[in-house]
């Protein structure tokens, strides 16, 4: 181990020793849950530790609250997409309902689903949905959002460029 | 390890071909050109598998579930941007700016999940106790004492303030005024509502003001004041942890009992309007369940821990 993985080690560590209990109470200020709060206070040091950036860091309150906002928001964002599953799944017919174990299963890939939309415009988003998910044609998404059947062809062709990426991105870590 | 300009290139032309083939009006032209294309390289060979593998994630939820999820959880996210512009723009008007409920209720000054019930004690000596879901702003300064209701339900208990402060609670209908006393308030979607339980409260709504007396409680919202009404046993019973229901619809009960819990809580249209009275636990909304099971004879199916039906039983 070099002197620098060394003084980084001890580096994180007083971090965590002089701010994980301060970063725990802002986060289940803003969560009202303990234990989502604890996750969370766990998985900024995380960020913290992968970043290598514990040597350079001059205001470590304002700096690790604005890392565990985005995993806040992060956090939140899976909730919400839970939430709205929920609801569809509460709305499909007594006897087409999946199993539980099924149920899971399908919310783990809409969630990789939905990562891999991240970031798209909303006009290409609702078209690339009507096509692979509603299975409608290019003729008529484009005459539902009013636009040409090239730009559908358009938004499609970027919503997959878009989708392909991601997932390269994600696969690489 | 990031990817070459000519692996870039195979994979924009790779979503076009699959853009090209899954119009749905695709034609056989269309794939004699794609196969001439698919094996003009092999880096167009990987990228097309790059664009089939995209495909599979897809195909791995049932479109009629996927649809629906994803725009409504897209439309909450629209919101935070939303907010993040206004706040953005206009700066920290606070209360004018009325922000969304995503961002406000994430970053609000106090805040409780569903189910949990807290209590805090304010710099004043005043208490504040949380019901489920409820978050809250605070803004005391020297003038006043002002407790934002974003959403959810309080019960305050007012401390006498030296400085003489007003203490008021607001949310987006309108505005409460203690008068050295302990009240509720609750704010939803659907407009607030308020109860005195000690001493008097001051209701305003735009121009309307009214004068509220324990034991009286009173809703306000966009169409202004509502009429007042005297409070029973069930108002407030959330504080020891109970609802109370004295001949209460089930279908109002469950929409009651459900916001102790997450996900969905359903009945049967048909015992929609059964008339329930009894106590129900908040803390542990199954063994509530439990008891309209057997007291009512009602028949719970739990699909999974979040999504709960009750329909009529065999004896009702």
């Amino acid at each position: 181990m070099s002197a620098n993985d060394l003084s980084l080690r001890s580096a994180v560590n007083d971090l965590y020793c002089d701010h994980h209990g301060w970063l725990q109470g802002w986060l289940r200020k803003r969560l009202g849950n303990a234990f989502d709060a604890a996750d969370l206070a766990q998985d900024t040091f995380v960020r913290v530790i992968k970043a290598r950036s514990a040597l350079e860091i001059r205001e470590p309150r304002p700096y690790l609250s604005m890392i565990a906002k985005g995993l806040l928001i992060d956090l939140f964002r899976r909730r919400s997409l839970e939430q709205s599953y929920l609801d569809a799944l509460a709305a499909t017919p007594e006897q087409e309902q999946p199993s539980l174990e099924e149920q899971a299963i399908m919310l783990q890939a809409l969630m990789e689903i939905d990562r891999l939309l991240q970031g798209l415009g909303p006009k290409i988003k609702q078209s690339f949905i009507l096509s692979q998910f509603d299975g409608l044609t290019y003729p008529q998404i484009a005459e539902r959002l009013g636009v040409s059947v090239r730009t559908v062809n358009n938004h499609m062709a970027k919503a997959m460029e878009h989708c392909c990426l991601m997932q390269i991105r994600l696969q690489l870590g | 390890m990031s990817l070459s300009p000519a692996e870039l290139k195979a994979i924009s032309s790779a979503a076009q071909w699959y853009a090209r083939l899954h119009s749905g009006v695709a034609t056989d032209a269309d794939q004699v050109a794609w196969r001439a294309w698919l094996a003009a390289d092999p880096g167009h060979h990987q990228a097309w598998q790059r664009m089939t593998d995209v495909g599979e994630q897809m195909a791995r939820v049932p479109g009629a579930l996927a649809a629906p999820a994803l725009r409504a959880a897209d439309q909450s996210r629209r919101q935070v941007l939303r907010s993040v512009l206004v706040l953005a723009s206009a700066g920290s008007l606070g209360w004018l700016g009325w922000r969304s409920e995503v961002t406000r209720d994430l970053f609000a000054d106090y805040r409780t999940a569903v189910g949990e019930r807290r209590e805090f004690r304010l710099a004043d000596g005043s208490s504040l106790l949380l019901n489920t879901e409820t978050s809250v702003n605070l803004r005391f300064d020297g003038r006043q004492r002002v407790l934002e209701l974003l959403a959810g339900e309080i019960f305050v208990s007012t401390a006498v303030d030296p400085a003489q402060r007003p203490f008021k609670v607001v949310t987006r209908d309108g505005e409460v005024r203690a008068l050295g006393t302990r009240f509720i308030v609750r704010s939803q979607a659907r407009g607030s509502e308020v109860a005195v339980l000690e001493k008097a409260v001051e209701v305003s709504v735009a121009l309307s003001q009214s004068r509220l007396e324990a034991g009286q409680r009173m809703a306000f919202g966009p169409a202004g004041l509502g009429v007042v009404q005297s409070s029973d046993a069930s108002v407030g019973a959330w504080r020891q942890g109970s609802i109370i229901a004295i001949n209460r619809p089930l279908a109002e009960l469950l929409a009651d009992l459900s916001r102790y819990r997450r996900g969905v809580l359903r009945c049967d249209s048909n015992i929609a309007d059964l008339k329930v009275s009894g106590a129900f636990p908040i803390d542990d909304t199954d063994q509530a369940l439990a008891a309209l099971e057997s007291g009512l004879s009602l028949r719970v199916t739990r699909y999974s821990r979040y999504w709960v039906h009750v329909s009529g039983g065999a004896k009702s």
